[in-house]
């Protein structure tokens, strides 16, 4: 038994090419893993049971990632989930260094796209928007936001493209500055106002703070002013406040 | 005099300190135990994320007044985490004959157009329990229960209407990429069709199919 793994152990590092088991599929990376043990879960989360555990440097495959676990499988057929945390040191059946993805807020130098969903009042109407921003640097994010809002006598949709600057990104509660300009279509409700919806273009001023949670998740809360050239005589000023999250991606 | 007496004391330590390098250059081991500066290039591992899941979904949803009807839709949703996930919905149901139509006898209050509702929705959800549903003997299926809320619009009868949506769903995943889910979500929003404003609880009951990518 044990002349039987030591060969199969000494045969898969001798080879250059790991033999793949049947039930491996081919694009499967092979990686050995140098930690004392690691658990294996029957799902992707904490409170799924752990019904093994991989020894070090056994061989294992990675199948595929979903948030923070990586599905493996062994060459005994054992297939769960494993943290990502616990496969910090791993190497490829040739001895090279390997690293699995994992976005994290703190990495200043990542450049990341960010994800967010909120909500807020645009001059008394109920709000919810959508921003897409990607993070040129630690200060720097560009964004797209559109937004809906549907009040009591009118309703609105603005679309922007925004700078924004945060100053202090390495602080718990971080500030950022905005800047930014778009259009916004304001449609009065017909059965109580009858007039045509209208389009501006908007200047968009805002300050806001930021806050991070769990790795890849902030919290934000957000004051825009938005500035409407219009057509008519005055120009127009909107004050939109905002609550939402972001999410790293 | 205190001059030299500093210029003794910095030369005396200057050859304290300078002991122990001398005693490392000389160390027998010194060849074999050399710190490896070599930079390490760490290659990322080649693997697929499946943090996005696609659903499609049909059931039951009851529009205050508008009686019961049948309702279909889809979502794709993004797992930031093992605990949190954020939606996007869309669904349309059609709205029946309110109680006040049929009990006047009155001309039909919308057109069947106005009757067509659309609405979707940003949410954010929580996997509340996880845990292993268990059928006979056989098969543990892993699932989840989650709690799931957030804002967006309906539109039927020319209008628009923010609406909160909050719920609460089940999910079991027969396979690593398949999920089964079971929502039930109340949708509120405001809408003064009967002349004045009033607040609508407007219940749904779904099951959906989604599958992970």
């Amino acid at each position: 038994m044990l002349l039987l793994s030591l060969t199969t152990l000494f045969g898969s590092v001798a080879s250059a090419g790991v033999q793949f088991p049947q039930h491996v599929p081919e694009d499967a990376e092979p990686v050995s893993v140098d930690a004392p043990y690691v658990n294996v879960y029957t799902g992707p989360g904490r409170g799924y049971p752990i019904f093994h555990a991989l020894e070090r440097g056994e061989i294992v495959w990675l199948l595929k990632q979903r948030t923070d676990w990586v599905k493996v499988t062994t060459r005994r057929g054992h297939t769960g989930w494993v943290r990502v945390a616990d496969l910090a040191d791993i190497f490829s059946p040739e001895g090279e260094p390997l690293r699995i993805d994992r976005v994290d807020f703190r990495d200043h130098r990542s450049q990341t796209l960010q994800l967010g969903f909120t909500y807020g009042d645009f001059a008394g109407a109920d709000s919810m928007g959508v921003n897409l921003g990607y993070r040129f640097t630690a200060n720097l994010s560009g964004e797209l936001r559109a937004t809906q809002a549907v009040g009591q006598f009118s309703d609105s949709q603005t679309y922007q493209v925004a700078v924004l600057h945060q100053p202090f990104p390495r602080w718990r509660v971080s500030p950022y500055f905005m800047l930014g300009t778009g259009i916004n279509i304001t449609s009065p409700n017909a059965t109580i106002v009858a007039t045509e919806d209208r389009q501006d273009t908007a200047m968009l001023t805002g300050f806001g703070l930021k806050t991070f949670i769990a790795r890849r998740f902030a919290l934000r809360a957000e004051v825009a002013n938005h500035y409407l050239l219009t057509s008519r005589e005055n120009n127009q000023e909107i004050i939109e406040w905002k609550l939402g999250f972001d999410v790293f991606m | 005099m205190e001059t030299g007496l500093r210029c003794i004391y910095v030369a005396a330590l200057a050859v304290l300190l300078a002991a122990p390098v001398n005693a490392q250059e000389d160390d027998p081991l010194g060849g074999l135990v050399s710190p490896d500066l070599e930079r390490r290039e760490i290659r990322e591992a080649d693997i697929d994320t499946e943090d996005f899941e696609l659903s499609t979904f049909g059931g039951v949803m009851n529009v205050e007044d508008f009686g019961s009807n049948p309702v279909y839709g889809g979502a794709l949703a993004y797992h930031i985490n093992e605990d949190l996930f954020m939606e996007v919905g869309y669904g349309q149901t059609e709205l029946g004959e309110s109680s006040f139509e049929r009990l006047s006898g009155s001309a039909p209050l919308l057109t069947d157009e106005q009757r067509e509702m659309q609405f979707y929705n940003l949410s954010l959800a929580w996997n509340l329990f996880p845990g292993e549903y268990f059928l006979f003997d056989r098969w543990a299926l892993n699932s989840n229960l989650y709690l799931i809320g957030g804002v967006g619009n309906s539109s039927f009868a020319d209008e628009d209407h923010f609406t909160y949506n909050f719920g609460v769903g089940a999910r079991i995943l027969p396979a690593d990429w398949l999920s089964l889910r079971l929502d039930v979500r109340d949708h509120v929003f405001e809408h003064e069709l009967f002349g004045e404003l009033q607040t609508t609880h407007n219940l749904s009951a779904q099951v959906g199919l989604s599958v992970y990518f």
